[in-house]
């Protein structure tokens, strides 16, 4: 794999890249889910059309519009998304309706909009891009087949610029539905103790990360260099996939410098990255993202965000260090999971 | 292109027959499995027919041993998944297998008996609602199979399968994968029936696709699959081909969300790229295996975009949703099926009810069933929500 990331748009729970103040401060709140701070949608999203949508339609349309300007393009060539829940604010507009209403007297528009391709279809409509447009729905992995796929892409049409991006929403009742299978955290927790929670459930997150991508280096682009993906229920198999990904990249721990991984305020969940630190990168920076994010399915799409914005920065905030901050940021890490579906990336600053 | 991706077997289950030889008999035979429901619990069940597969959850989950309280979708996808893989399961060895599947409806069947529920904070059985999620479809049938090394689910409305076998095909040509099973799956439920009620595009009669008088669609339910695979992995199962996947192109029509363009933008792009990548011209397809669902948008944008296309030398074109109705995430699954066969045994289908050539095309489908041909290049085209465009070639070995 070798495709590069230009820029980023991101909407998320600590804010979005639309300001500069975007990842100044710690994180501050007490709570069980993190929803996105949504950003003032003027210059944008016209007006009448925001009224209209959705939470997840206009943090993916917002997310893809910054990443093309960060990126300086009118339109890209092409359009790959991940989506674990597609949208499902709409989705349960009309459910409700139908259930209620016993199938009577039913109106269109939530319809329309519950499609999990309305993202995509509605970035197209907008921007007036004809190309390539998918979309992925496989759980924790849907956002890593989004690039995968931009990968594909490249591979058949060099020198494109493909849109990719990651997009999640909460809603009440898919929280209540996750808090009531122990995915999610009832408790109230605040951001500081996140991190090393002993609850059960991880924090519920949601939001949109979407980035220009393409298969010419370029400066301060991170280039990613390989997402390896599995899935599984135990912890000792889940490290010993990651110390796999490691050698198959050729990368000794003291290659890296930082690992970012998600840990997301499970104890359940804990362990693995506890154990993970303790052992194959016991020498390492580690960063965390899942205390700005939240859990969802897509999350691995902020994570990848907020390493651009460190390296495009060149500042890495204290609030995401779990401990000493590295001295450079070249070879990085992402270590993900999102129930038993894990991702390791290998990205280097290019 | 390292490699192509050929064709070896097909698996697939819709309102016309449980398995791909019982398909094709109702194909040949000209029977549609378009009526009404005796599954499918709505209110609308006497005034929409819906082609709807004649088995419960139970005769379904017997057919694969799985549990009958997957979602139907799932259910379904085993059925067609099995029929694909069964004859290679056990010869695999250090070959890597990935499963490709589609679907728009995930477990929405099961959802919405519990919703009410849900939001009233009631108590409720959290199996219905376990397997909501689209991928979680996918992942119950990859498990039951063992197959692991890629895994994936794509959502792009009616022509979400086609972009699943697409991926398949790009991963072989890569050699990232050595086999693929690539198609989808969907069933119908309440959700999506009602959606498109508001949207007044549903046939109360069986539906009339590429008729002047067409009225709309009848919404269907089914899986199909292709196994897709590299020559080594051929040699290894002792696989033969009918045909390959020599073009595919996935392209966006930008102008509406769930209506087509009047020329159909989208669809002249998917058709042109996908024929452009096999290296055909228009004149080399033998048969177009039609999007045709229908409605008077889609059959009127999707005519004028081959009329464009194929400048006055029109193949032979059919649309097979009168017999299975729209499969929808299933479709392209369901067509590349169909594709397939037509090659294999030389057949051009009929459009079935077809009796009023339509004002604004010039050209009409094949109305009686053709035999004896020499189809070397099929078109199989798909087209969805949000402007959503995809077209398959496929040729004959």
């Amino acid at each position: 794999m070798e495709l590069y990331i230009y820029s980023a748009g991101i909407v998320s729970g600590a804010g979005s890249n639309t300001t500069d103040d975007f990842l100044k401060d710690a994180p501050v709140y007490n709570t069980g889910k993190l929803l996105a701070a949504e950003p003032d949608y003027t210059g944008y999203i016209p007006p009448m059309q925001l009224r209209r949508m959705s939470k997840a339609v206009r943090m993916g349309i917002a997310a893809s519009k910054v990443a093309m300007q960060h990126a300086g393009i009118e339109k890209p060539d092409a359009i790959s998304i991940g989506t674990a829940m597609g949208c499902l604010q709409d989705t349960e507009v009309f459910l409700n309706k139908m259930t209620e209403q016993d199938e009577q007297m039913l109106t269109p528009t939530a319809f329309i909009q519950s499609t999990h391709n309305t993202v995509g279809g509605q970035i197209a409509l907008l921007a007036g891009c004809y190309g390539h447009n998918l979309t992925y729905v496989h759980r924790g992995h849907s956002f890593e087949h989004a690039l995968i796929n931009a990968q594909l892409y490249l591979n058949q049409h060099p020198g494109e610029k493909i849109l990719a991006g990651g997009i999640d929403e909460l809603t009440d009742n898919s929280l209540s539905v996750m808090q009531q299978c122990g995915m999610y955290m009832n408790a109230e927790t605040p951001a500081e103790s996140i991190l090393a929670s002993k609850n059960k459930g991880a924090l519920a997150g949601e939001g949109a990360g979407f980035f220009i991508t393409g298969s010419d280096p370029a400066p301060n682009a991170l280039v990613i260099k390989d997402i390896v993906l599995f899935n599984t229920h135990k912890e000792a198999e889940a490290i010993e996939k990651v110390t796999a990904f490691l050698n198959h990249n050729n990368l000794s721990a003291a290659d890296i410098d930082l690992v970012a991984e998600g840990i997301d305020g499970d104890s359940h969940t804990a362990s693995f990255y506890k154990n993970l630190n303790s052992s194959v990168f016991a020498n390492n920076s580690i960063a965390a993202f899942k205390h700005l994010s939240g859990e969802y399915g897509t999350a691995s799409s902020f994570a990848l965000g907020l390493l651009l914005q460190m390296v495009q920065n060149k500042n890495i905030p204290s609030f995401v260090m779990l401990n000493e901050r590295p001295g450079k940021l070249k070879n990085l890490v992402i270590i993900n999971h999102y129930l038993h579906y894990y991702s390791c990336w290998y990205i280097q600053a290019v | 292109m390292a490699q192509s991706a050929y064709i070896v077997n097909t698996g697939i289950i819709t309102a016309i027959g449980n398995d791909t030889a019982a398909c094709l008999q109702s194909l040949l035979n000209g029977r549609s499995g378009v009526g009404k429901a005796e599954y499918l619990r709505t209110f609308w069940k006497d005034e929409l027919p819906v082609a709807e597969i004649k088995l419960s959850n139970e005769g379904l989950a017997a057919i694969t041993g799985v549990p009958d309280t997957w979602p139907r979708t799932a259910l379904l996808s085993a059925v067609a998944a099995k029929e694909a893989w069964a004859p290679f399961a056990e010869r695999t060895t250090g070959l890597r297998t990935g499963f490709f599947s589609a679907n728009t409806v995930g477990g929405m069947d099961l959802t919405e008996d519990i919703y009410k529920e849900i939001k009233n904070k009631l108590p409720y059985d959290f199996n219905k609602v376990a397997n909501h999620e689209c991928g979680a479809i996918t992942e119950l049938v990859a498990a039951h199979f063992g197959i692991n090394d890629f895994v994936t689910t794509i959502s792009t409305a009616c022509s979400s399968s086609a972009n699943s076998i697409m991926m398949a095909a790009q991963m072989i040509e890569a050699g990232m994968l050595d086999i693929a099973i690539a198609g989808g799956a969907d069933s119908l439920s309440r959700f999506t029936l009602n959606g498109f009620n508001t949207l007044m595009i549903l046939d109360k009669q069986p539906c009339q696709p590429f008729d002047n008088n067409r009225r709309g669609l009848n919404l269907g339910e089914g899986a199909g699959y292709i196994v897709l695979m590299s020559e080594r992995a051929m040699q290894q199962c002792g696989a033969t081909a009918a045909c390959k996947l020599s073009g595919y192109a996935n392209a966006n029509d930008a102008y509406h969300q769930t209506a087509s363009s009047p020329d159909g933008t989208g669809n002249k792009l998917a058709m042109g790229n996908a024929m452009k990548q096999a290296g055909l011209q228009p004149a080399d397809i033998d048969y177009i295996n039609l999007h045709g669902t229908g409605t008077a948008n889609n059959d009127s944008s999707e005519g004028k975009a081959i009329e464009i296309l194929f400048e006055g030398k029109i193949p032979k074109a059919s649309s097979t949703k009168a017999y299975t109705g729209h499969t929808l995430g299933a479709a392209a699954g369901v067509e590349a099926v169909f594709s397939v066969l037509s090659i294999k045994n030389g057949i051009a289908y009929p459009n079935l009810r077809w009796q009023t050539q339509m004002e604004d095309v010039s050209w009409k489908p094949v109305t009686e069933l053709e035999t004896g041909l020499d189809i070397k290049y099929v078109l199989s085209n798909s087209f969805g929500f949000g402007g959503n465009c995809s077209s398959l070639v496929f040729s004959k070995c």
